[in-house]
């Protein structure tokens, strides 16, 4: 049961991050603009933030689809979700009008908007926090794991 | 996995991922221009207070609309800045009211005209936002917010005065004009 909770957890935040990185790709441009609006970075460093937020969306997204380093990428995950919010929020309380960038188009950031980055933070932090027992690694472990196969069968 | 494991596994994603994004912007469509610094819309000439199709919260009114209704005195216009850049010039006719001022004093006025009109000088207009939100909640029923604030006014030739607010005091008594 817990296997698969996190499994279903992994996909659907792995599924989440490939689609942002995904809807971004084909105009870097434009999302550089929509992190230029809002208003966190000198100009100059902003479309490098855009490339490095997409590219670490992609790898995040792909560490979650393969498992591998899984645990890592949910704290990557976690992290970036609590920079969007931050930001989001800083923004809103500003004033700022600003298109939030999540995922490519014109979608206007709004309180909402936040309330969908704290709920993707759920997926994340069950991968993160919830232990998974791995594959027996050497012959003692596959021993052990076989007897307790056997006790519980 | 140890946490020092799961802290360099993590700073691995994060500097893969940041030389793939680099890498890869190259080869993308549209890609975000490195070397050149990229604004915030409201930064941009002439873009102050608009997000391309966005839809403000508050209701946005150009320069060239508000002008007219400026000069037919048909809108009455706020000024959000401070009291001091009030006085260095101001929207003819524009009474002076900062965001966290006291709107009572003045919601007669305002009850007087069909729009009224807030503008600041700032970039995102979020002081002009601020009052515009109060007025609306004091019962004006169309409060919009400059587009361009003060600079894009003053940039067009609309009308402008200086000096301190002599509109914004207490109503006047019955019987006076």
């Amino acid at each position: 049961m817990r296997r698969a909770t996190v499994l279903l957890a992994r996909l659907a935040l792995a599924a989440i991050f490939l689609y942002a990185a995904a809807t971004k790709l084909p105009d870097m441009a434009a999302f550089a603009k929509d992190v230029a609006n809002y208003r966190l970075l000198p100009g100059p460093l902003v479309p490098f933030a855009a490339a490095v937020v997409v590219g670490i969306e992609l790898v995040v997204g792909l560490a979650l689809v393969t498992g591998l380093w899984a645990r890592a990428a949910a704290l990557v995950a976690s992290g970036m979700l609590v920079l969007f919010v931050a930001g989001l929020s800083q923004a809103l309380l500003r004033g700022i009008d600003l298109r939030c960038g999540c995922f490519g188009g014109d979608e206007a950031a709004d309180w909402w908007t936040v309330l969908r980055d704290v709920a993707m933070l759920v997926p994340a932090l069950v991968v993160l926090f919830t232990p998974v027992p791995g594959p027996p690694r050497d012959d003692r472990e596959l021993s052990a794991h076989l007897g307790r196969m056997s006790t519980k069968y | 996995m140890t946490g020092v494991r799961l802290l360099l596994h993590a700073l691995a994603l994060c500097a893969a991922g940041g030389l793939l994004g680099l890498a890869g912007n190259s080869v993308t469509p549209k890609p975000a221009p490195f070397g050149e610094p990229v604004t915030s819309t409201a930064e941009a000439p002439g873009g102050m207070c608009q997000i391309q199709g966005l839809q403000a919260a508050i209701p946005r009114i150009s320069v060239e609309e508000a002008t007219p209704l400026c000069v037919a005195c048909s809108a009455l216009f706020v000024d959000a800045r401070t009291a001091a850049e009030y006085e260095a010039g101001h929207i003819t006719g524009a009474i002076h009211i900062a965001p966290g001022d006291p709107v009572d004093p003045v919601l007669w006025r305002l009850g007087v005209y069909k729009t009224v009109v807030v503008y600041d000088r700032d970039p995102n207009c979020s002081l002009a936002d601020q009052v515009a939100k109060t007025l609306l909640q004091h019962g004006v029923q169309d409060a919009r917010v400059l587009t361009g604030a003060w600079p894009a006014w003053t940039a067009a030739g609309a009308p402008g005065a200086s000096g301190t607010c002599g509109l914004c005091g207490t109503p006047p008594a019955k019987g006076s004009p």
